[in-house]
């Protein structure tokens, strides 16, 4: 916006701008930072009124110098001023004429504001989070840096090990420098509060890796160990109300004491928002056991690498790896089927929502366009009302500029109006829809209606005004002059060409739209329909992490949670509880080699299993289903007797036709056998969309006390009142536990519907966008269509005076809409086919060409052009023929 | 047009002059000065402040000038910088004579009519 005003002063002459641009320019720049302070409607009032300003200031200008050196021949001047003067006058007019069509005036800039309200929404979403840089100097120079080894059973991708950050930091000479991280929640008190917050845990090169500074205090160096911690702006102002000293103090941060030793900037954020502070701790060479997959690197490379080039040069430092690390010959020969996966760190932390974005964006545009062709259509028919009017105009002498002028100048200010009210939509609308969309978009709180925003309205309403205008403009200017020897009535089909063009490009638009989201509608239902192996009904689930100094030994959590469980059972309404280390929906499992009696001598194998700890009534109160053997009795919970159980899937994968209950099983590093006592059916852990893994699980609590696996299980509490529980148990923990921090509460159905808030949000806005989409593609059918018949009164009247049938009539008319709608569903099912593809990993279940919807939605849109003709041809059919005649 | 060249500067001429009487002044100084000094009852924009410096320059009453003070407060910016003529001065000074002379004839009416 500011570009836009310092442009707008070229508008005065050359002389007055050499003696007083740089003056104006910094006195606009001055005045917005002012503005910008007060917020966006200061932004919007002060641009408005200072173009108003330099414009007139520019043509008085020119029209009435002040400046004494200013009369130098700038000719064009004059005539721009000319022009805008001879514009001004038009837009009066059109002002004028407008008012008396209140109707005319209402449909059209509602229907354009709503499509540009719609379409500056998503954009300040777009633009907040896609086109803004990430928060890192140079950012396109960083490159996330995960694992993959093709032909094997490992996952397509997964995180590297310490010896690769290592011998990368050392080795490479296309990365400048690289760094290792982790985030998860952890324990964070300070003085009272104690709460668990997602901290990160990065090696101390990070901050230099992303180029970040603090505002406050310094940054970690390997000196450090891991006895510090870097704070975010959002814990320094949240958590130490902004107090400067906080510099220097000791908190106990995840799991001991430590000290804070600097504050990161405003905006700053890695690798998620809500990561509130870093506790960095170095990798050493000689503690590397190798092979211990499962953090990302981030990486800055050197200018004008490519991410191939880095690739390769990676393949080949990993090669290096067993040689200088050791490991076992497994390792060894999974290094030779590894291939590094580089891509830039914009991608990584932005390409979820990157896809979903650009299909919303693209479908708010569709429906601007539709609206565009529903407003030009009623321009042209405003602009054949007037046929004789200008004709008369253009018989007068009027030239065909001034004709275009005089008809564009209504259009632009009909684009005006709908531009302002899209911005008060837009501000209306905006907060709710943020509410509704996935938490995890970057940067979505940031999100408003910015400068950059209302400019692209500002645009976007200037392509509306030309959309609309132009070709109706166009038409007008070289009215029939034939016309004035009518006496105004009747036409030929031949004119109606450009608007049925308009009609048929609506109805392919639209029904591109509309089989985009019945696409999305087909993933849903698959995905809801999608047996996850457990219940989410009637489940509330929590965490809590009970920082007693007491819990020092196996038998003693055992203790502790077993009690717990007992207040919580004893609640009124609760049928059971069940403790689990991972929750699904919630929480990542993970995975080692497990051998079996079978299989024992082969040190170097073992199955690739998955495995979690679960307690009390996991397995009956999530509703998995025990297949053989039996669950966990609290017998397995307090004994070391190594029971476990397997899931449906190990047990296929380790026992193949053979029946697992009484086998037994080792992990390939512990030397102690485990005896399967049960088989559970499998469960989709991260989402509805994966296959189930292969799991192994342990009994939670009881192990020997020095193998115990247990710091802040999950609980699940089946209970009617899963919504409401919540309140009472956090009493139990205040009682038992009171340092304890109760975090992560959700009910399973809740966690469900997250797993799908993206595509369920996709299909949300998608859907509202087809259906305006069809909606106005149906106006604008049955107006085409009602103008026909209302002009075709006359000759309907005279066939049916000749014994034309009522029903004749009426397929004459809806035929007409046919074909013109049939042409359009031809349209858009090709586009469709090319498009639906950029749905991509939204769809579930479904196939982006998927007949069945195609067939379905072009029925649909068929039906209702169909709809849409018929309520005309049904007043062509009513039409009284001596009435009618009577006109001639 | 009403330039009002011949019948004394204008409220918002009489403004900008006012507000380099006491020394040389760049633009946006001179547009908070106006602000200031008319009580927020004048708040030029940009494009409108600048036609009035020109037409005040063009008719001699405002010269560019050197800064009274050789202080940058923003380095790598050049401000140009404004001040009144001997000209300007004496259409200054007659203005607010003539403003004076009209307030005191109102407070002499007003009095009169035994008002507050």
């Amino acid at each position: 916006m500011r570009s836009f005003l310092t442009l707008l002063v070229r508008l005065f002459p050359l002389g007055f701008r050499r003696q007083f641009a740089p003056d104006i320019i910094e006195q606009i720049e001055s005045d917005y930072e002012l503005a910008a302070r007060r917020g966006t409607l200061a932004v919007l009032l002060f641009s408005l009124s200072t173009s108003f300003d330099l414009v007139r200031g520019a043509l008085a200008e020119r029209w009435n110098p002040t400046w004494a050196t200013a009369r130098d021949p700038d000719t064009t001047g004059r005539e721009v001023a000319m022009t805008m003067n001879e514009w001004t006058k038009d837009l009066r007019l059109a002002l004028r004429a407008l008012r008396r069509a209140p109707g005319f005036t209402a449909v059209t800039v509602i229907t354009l504001g709503l499509a540009i309200g719609a379409n500056a929404g998503i954009f300040s979403i777009v633009d907040t989070v896609l086109l803004e840089p990430l928060p890192y100097p140079a950012s396109d120079r960083l490159v996330h840096i995960a694992a993959s080894a093709p032909g094997t059973e490992f996952p397509d991708e997964f995180g590297v090990a310490a010896e690769f950050y290592v011998h990368y930091g050392e080795q490479s000479e296309l990365l400048e420098s690289v760094s290792t991280y982790n985030s998860f929640t952890s324990t964070l008190r300070v003085g009272d509060r104690t709460e668990r917050v997602r901290m990160s845990f990065p090696t101390p090169s990070l901050f230099s890796t992303l180029g970040a500074t603090p505002i406050l205090g310094r940054l970690p160096t390997p000196e450090d160990e891991d006895r510090v911690a870097v704070i975010s702006h959002a814990a320094w102002t949240s958590w130490f109300a902004s107090d400067p000293d906080v510099i220097g103090q000791s908190y106990y941060i995840s799991g001991t004491n430590r000290t804070v030793i600097g504050v990161m900037a405003p905006g700053f954020w890695f690798p998620r928002e809500d990561v509130l502070l870093w506790v960095p701790s170095d990798v050493r060479a000689e503690d590397i056991t190798p092979g211990r997959f499962g953090a990302p690197l981030v990486g800055r490379v050197a200018p004008d690498v490519t991410n191939e080039a880095l690739a390769d040069e990676l393949t080949r430092l990993a090669l290096q790896l067993p040689e200088r690390f050791g490991g076992s010959a497994a390792y060894a020969r999974l290094m030779e089927r590894h291939r590094p996966v580089v891509r830039s760190m914009e991608e990584e932390l932005l390409g979820d929502v990157r896809g979903p974005l650009r299909v919303l964006l693209g479908s708010v545009g569709i429906v601007l366009l539709i609206a565009c062709g529903n407003v030009a259509n009623l321009f042209i028919v405003r602009a054949e009302h007037r046929q004789r009017d200008l004709a008369v105009r253009r018989a007068l002498g009027a030239g065909r500029r001034a004709l275009i002028r005089s008809q564009m100048a209504e259009a632009v200010l009909i684009a005006g109006l709908a531009g302002a009210l899209a911005v008060g939509l837009a501000r209306v609308s905006l907060p709710l829809f943020i509410r509704a969309a996935p938490d995890d978009v970057p940067r979505l709180g940031e999100v408003g209606l910015g400068a950059t925003t209302l400019l692209f309205t500002l645009g976007a309403s200037l392509f509306a005004a030309l959309a609309c205008g132009l070709l109706p403009a166009i038409r007008a200017s070289a009215p029939n002059l034939d016309r004035l020897r009518e006496a105004g009535r009747g036409s030929t089909g031949r004119r109606h060409w450009a608007r049925n063009g308009l009609v048929v490009g609506q109805t392919a638009l639209a029904l591109v739209l509309l089989i985009g989201s019945g696409l999305l509608v087909r993933s849903f239902w698959s995905l809801r329909n999608v047996d996850p192996g457990y219940d989410t009904a009637d489940l509330f689930t929590f965490q809590i992490a009970p920082e007693r100094s007491d819990l020092t030994d196996g038998p003693a959590w055992a203790a502790f949670h077993m009690d717990f469980a007992e207040r919580i059972r004893a609640l009124p309404g609760v049928a059971s509880v069940g403790i689990v280390e991972n929750l699904p929906l919630n929480e990542g499992v993970s995975s080692g080699r497990y051998l079996t009696e079978a299989t024992a001598a082969d040190v170097d194998g073992g199955a690739l299993v998955y495995h979690t700890w679960a307690g009390e009534d996991y397995f009956a109160t999530m509703g998995i289903e025990v297949r053989q053997g039996r669950a966990f009795q609290r017998s397995d919970h307090i004994s070391d007797l190594g029971n476990v159980i397997v899931s449906r899937s190990a047990a296929d994968l380790m026992w193949p036709g053979e029946s697992p209950v009484g086998q037994r099983l080792k992990s390939r590093d512990l030397d102690q056998w485990e005896t399967v006592v049960g088989v559970v059916e499998d469960v989709l852990q991260y989402g509805f969309r994966d296959d189930p893994q292969p799991m192994i699980y342990f009994p939670l609590v009881g192990q020997t006390p020095t193998q115990w696996a247990l710091s802040s299980p999950a609980y699940v509490v089946k209970t009617p009142r899963a919504e409401s529980i919540g309140p009472e148990i956090r009493e139990i923990v205040r009682e038992i536990a009171p340092m304890a921090p109760m975090y992560r509460m959700f009910t399973m159905e809740g966690l469900a519907a997250d797993s799908m808030v993206r595509l369920s949000f996709t299909m949300l806005t998608l859907g509202i966008a087809s259906l305006m989409a069809l909606i106005l593609g149906a106006i604008g059918l049955f107006g085409v269509l009602s103008y026909v018949v209302a002009e075709r009164t006359q000759e309907i009247g005279l066939r049916m005076a000749l014994g034309a049938e009522a029903r004749r009539v009426q397929g004459m008319v809806v035929g007409q809409g046919a074909r013109v709608v049939l042409l359009g569903v031809a349209l858009g099912i090709a586009a469709a086919l090319a498009s639906t593809r950029i749905l991509g990993n939204l769809l579930f279940g479904v196939e982006a060409i998927d007949a069945g919807t195609f067939v379905g939605m072009s029925a649909t849109m068929l039906l209702v052009g169909l709809l849409a003709s018929y309520l005309p041809a049904r007043r062509a059919s009513n039409v009284d023929p001596i009435q009618s005649l009577r006109g001639e | 047009m009403t330039d009002g060249s011949e019948s004394g500067p204008s409220n918002i001429e009489y403004h900008v002059l006012l507000a380099m009487a006491e020394g040389p002044l760049y633009g946006y100084a001179i547009k908070g000065a106006v602000e200031a000094e008319s009580d927020g009852t004048l708040t030029p924009r940009a494009g409108s402040l600048y036609r009035v410096l020109a037409r005040l320059m063009t008719r001699g009453l405002v010269r560019e000038a050197e800064p009274s003070h050789a202080e940058e407060p923003h380095p790598g910016r050049t401000r140009r910088y404004y001040a009144l003529t001997p000209e300007g001065r004496t259409t200054l000074a007659e203005a607010a004579r003539r403003l004076k002379a009209v307030a005191a004839l109102a407070e002499e009416r007003l009095g009169a009519a035994g008002g507050p």
